[in-house]
């Protein structure tokens, strides 16, 4: 029936040109109110004259010592906000690693070993079907000691890959920031799964001969989120020491983490993870704005280990057999969600534009008082950041968020891509997303970019990013030599 | 010193797997043409031998396996696996798999090691796997690393014949030697999807004769192995230069050397088993010439057959049998061809050891891979899966790669006993050690 669609078009266009309307209204309220006020203000000053102004400040019989205690007064006010003010943290670059051909893991190798490591027919079944939908490509790469089988996941091997890892992503940094060692000020190193003495932050000292007096803070233990706890870290410390600059690594080490059993809830992790590390300079000082790339707007936490379902839905513990590993829960994704609920509710207000923020009350103010069947009103953050960087935990947690923000194709392709091309990295994942953008062409000064993280705990953070300068491809990063290649249509199902 | 002993001696066995640096592609498969399938039941087995040397203690198992990434990029059949089409025809899945590697360690010195007999000597330092029973997951090629107590090194190498036949063999890996020594890689050798499925009409059994050449055997199914095969022996007997030229002369000096040890081979064999199953016809198995850097995969063998009519090779003269195996040979390779249906690629033949087999290992080089410029002190190199009659693997230049070369060699892949005897009667006829 040719007219029946038409009035949908015609109305949704002029529902898009509302929309439009009102957003501007709102978000603009003040000016919109400013200008017909100074318009009256203007007009009575012209229609008095200048005797009349003159008169007007005569009748209010300030002296010369009024007139000098408020200009102190001012003066003061204004001293005490300036020292008051946070101190701005700016991005001034980071470096992920880029691992060798040498560590590359195919599927068919993938299942090939798992079928020789283990006994039970059926696990190995159910790792072939996680593959299939895994959404991971044929070029991720897992550490040399996994390659052995049975895997060799000596001490030894945990520290080399540590130190292959770390040490290439400093190396790139220092390389592309011109940084010195002995002038980090603050180093903060987040593994959650390994960490031996002496830590990773005393390995990092020793190798790159840092100075006696340096901050340093070795984070374990806090998850795939633990990326943004350490900006977390550093920012703060920044706040209380003036004219200084912080190394952040983030991290995770495959090897001594591999689970050689058979428990499914246990065997996603073997999967999924893979190797992978970001290095990233953070400075306070005010001269350093000129060469940033990002200045950092919010950090925002969540923690909902109060919840004793989200404790424990990402729970390292050792199986029936005696073998140690990291067990997932199968409502993982529902504790997701209310995370990302949580989260939302605390970053909405610093970053939504007024209209939103308004929709968003008034529907919740409806809700509760009107009627509890409306649909509660889902804010746009579009409107909010030009990007987004969802960790890549997994398939299913990109397309949970996609789908919870109502995000398009193209706003979580950096997360699917890295997710594609080099798995799920951990902490390190949101770094690799963001330079995927970056070597896309997509950033331009101005840009506001969300990186959201989830892990243990169960945690949900976000930090948010201001783009202070225009990233000109080729970016020199892990995705400079296949960068071209991307985007790849990723299947539902890999046919293996 | 007993087998078990020997075998005892190698130990602390590591595997791991190497694959492709680069991704080969989604749903790239290598075909395998009706020869590589006649000749999928045998496996080329090769150690080479490396002296302690600065160079090879400097060697670590990383160093080894990193030119390994770009050598399979490059060779990226050999990492895929058997998968077979709706008919049943097998074929490779270039899913990038991989090679196995294994490390060991061996707790005698090389020069003690090489003082053991042949057959007992190679068999410890290369993987003995075969493809099966689960055909999706079995490794085409390993690659053995054992360490020796004095700091020597022994690489061993398993190959499997359908991909293709000993001199591809030796080119795959020799390419690895030159990559390891820091040559750069060469432009893609193979390109993608090198092997344009062929329309393989359903072929009916040949009209004519079944070749002699090969033996059918009981269908394989998913295990490549030949059943019942009575558990072979090796040994490896140089023939002198002078030996040989003794021998040319003496009889006719237009028949080439590999002919004429194939004849002298025959004739001994026969005596040693008159009275039993002579040996009436022998199968000869060349190679096509090929160039020493070309990286095809296939097994281009040219197979014929030489038969005595009634009397026994024993009681011919050598000189009669030479001029037989030079000039009366009957090619064989087509018919063979043909034998394989096209669509299931049955039946399941073995080639080596249907009749006594002489292969002519010319243009297999194993002098080709060297460790950063160092040569093999020795290389022992036998095909695996020989039927019953047994097989003479005839090496134009001896079977020591380094150190000047004594003359040809002769493997003999025979039942120990029947090696024995052999030896015997060439001491006695020819004063042949």
């Amino acid at each position: 029936m040719p007219m029946a669609p038409l009035p949908e078009f015609s109305s949704s266009v002029k529902l898009k040109y509302v929309k439009l309307g009102y957003q501007y209204l709102v978000n603009n309220f003040v000016t919109l109110l400013f200008i017909p006020v100074m318009a009256a203000v203007y007009l009575e000053l012209v229609r008095m004259g200048p005797e009349e102004i003159v008169g007007l400040w005569r009748s209010l019989h300030i002296d010369l010592i009024q007139i000098l205690c408020s200009f102190f007064v001012i003066v003061f006010a204004a001293a005490v906000y300036l020292t008051s003010r946070p101190q701005p943290v700016y991005l001034m670059d980071y470096a992920c690693f880029k691992p060798p051909i040498t560590c590359r893991v195919p599927f068919a190798t993938f299942l090939e070993h798992t079928r020789l490591i283990s006994s039970d027919e059926k696990s190995v079944r159910f790792q072939m079907r996680i593959l299939e939908r895994s959404g991971l490509g044929e070029e991720t790469c897992l550490p040399p000691a996994i390659h052995y089988i049975p895997p060799r996941p000596t001490m030894e091997a945990s520290r080399a890959e540590a130190q292959l890892v770390i040490f290439s992503a400093i190396d790139d940094l220092v390389r592309k920031t011109g940084l010195k060692p002995k002038d980090i000020d603050i180093l903060v190193v987040n593994c959650s799964l390994f960490s031996p003495t002496p830590s990773l932050s005393a390995m990092i000292i020793n190798k790159y001969k840092l100075r006696s007096n340096v901050r340093s803070f070795n984070l374990s233990g806090m998850g795939c989120s633990a990326g943004l706890i350490s900006i977390d870290l550093a920012r703060d410390l920044l706040q209380v020491h003036r004219s200084s600059n912080a190394l952040v690594i983030s991290t995770e080490i495959i090897t001594p983490n591999f689970y050689g059993g058979n428990q499914r809830s246990m065997l996603l992790p073997n999967c999924l993870f893979r190797m992978g590390a970001a290095a990233i300079l953070l400075s306070n000082r005010r001269r350093d704005a000129r060469r940033a790339k990002y200045r950092l707007v919010h950090v925002v936490r969540t923690h909902k280990g109060a919840d004793d379902r989200a404790y424990r839905c990402v729970y390292q513990e050792e199986d029936a057999e005696g073998l140690p590993g990291i067990s997932l829960s199968k409502d993982l994704m529902a504790i997701a969600g209310e995370a990302l609920k949580s989260n939302i509710t605390t970053i909405g207000p610093l970053v939504l534009p007024m209209s939103e923020q308004l929709l968003f009350f008034l529907t919740l103010v409806g809700r509760k008082l009107i009627n509890p069947k409306w649909k509660p009103y889902i804010p746009d953050f579009k409107l909010a950041f030009e990007h987004f960087c969802i960790h890549a935990g997994g398939r299913a947690v990109i397309d949970e968020l996609q789908k919870n923000l109502e995000l398009s194709a193209e706003h979580v392709e950096a997360s699917r891509m890295t997710l594609h091309r080099f798995g799920n990295t951990s902490s390190s994942s949101l770094w690799y997303e963001l330079n995927y953008i970056e070597s896309k062409g997509r950033m331009r000064r101005g840009d506001r970019v969300w990186q959201i993280g989830f892990g243990s705990g169960f945690k949900c953070n976000s930090a948010v990013w201001k783009c202070l300068r225009t990233v000109k491809s080729p970016v020199d990063g892990p995705w400079s030599d296949c960068i071209d290649r991307y985007p790849v249509d990723i299947p539902e199902v890999v046919k293996l | 010193m007993g087998v078990n002993s020997d075998a005892a001696a190698v130990y602390g066995h590591k595997l791991s797997t190497v694959v492709p640096g680069s991704v080969s592609g989604e749903t790239v498969v290598h075909e395998l043409a009706d020869m590589d399938l006649v000749m999928k039941l045998h496996y080329v087995r090769t150690v080479y031998y490396f002296q302690q040397s600065e160079t090879v203690d400097g060697l670590t198992i990383v160093d080894l396996k990193k030119p390994m990434f770009r050598w399979l990029t490059s060779y990226y059949p050999v990492t895929g696996r058997i998968r077979r089409t709706e008919a049943g025809r097998p074929l490779v899945k270039c899913n990038d798999c991989g090679v196995r590697i294994v490390e060991a360690n061996c707790c005698r010195t090389l020069e003690e090691w090489l003082q053991v007999p042949h057959s007992a000597r190679w068999r410890p330092l290369v993987p003995d796997k075969v493809l099966g029973p689960d055909l999706r997951f079995s490794p085409m090629v390993y690659v053995q690393f054992t360490k020796f107590q004095c700091g020597g090194m022994a690489i061993g190498y398993s190959w499997s014949h359908v991909l293709g036949d000993p001199v591809a063999g030796t080119n795959c890996i020799n390419l690895w030697g030159q990559l390891l020594a820091g040559n750069p890689p060469p432009k893609s050798l193979l390109p993608h999807s090198a092997r344009t499925p062929t329309a393989r009409p359903a072929r009916q059994p040949p009209v004519s004769a079944t070749p002699l050449s090969v033996k059918q055997v009981e269908p394989a199914g998913d295990l490549w192995l030949i059943a019942d095969a009575c558990k072979m022996a090796t040994d490896s007997i140089t023939i002198t230069e002078s030996r040989l030229k003794h021998l040319q002369s003496e009889k006719l000096n237009s028949v080439p050397a590999f002919e004429m040890i194939s004849a002298l081979f025959w004739h001994c064999l026969a005596s040693v088993r008159r009275g039993g199953r002579e040996p009436r016809v022998v199968t000869i198995c060349r190679h096509k010439p090929r160039a020493k850097k070309c990286a095809e995969l296939s097994n281009e063998q040219m197979i014929s057959t030489v038969s005595t009519s009634h009397a026994s090779p024993a009681d011919l003269d050598l000189a009669e049998l030479a001029l037989l195996v030079s000039k009366q040979k009957v090619d064989e390779t087509t018919l063979v061809e043909e034998s394989i249906d096209g669509d299931g690629g049955k039946p399941d033949f073995v080639v080596y050891g249907a009749n006594l087999t002489f292969v002519d290992m010319e243009g297999v080089d194993l002098s080709g891979l060297d460790i950063k410029g160092e040569k093999p002190v020795q290389v022992d190199s036998v095909i695996d899966g020989v039927g019953d009659e047994g097989a003479v693997l005839v090496f134009p230049q001896g079977a020591d790669a380094g150190g000047g070369s004594k003359g040809p060699a002769a493997v003999l892949i025979l039942p120990e006993d029947q090696i024995l005897k052999l030896r015997e009667v060439l001491k006695r006829e020819f004063d042949m050690a």
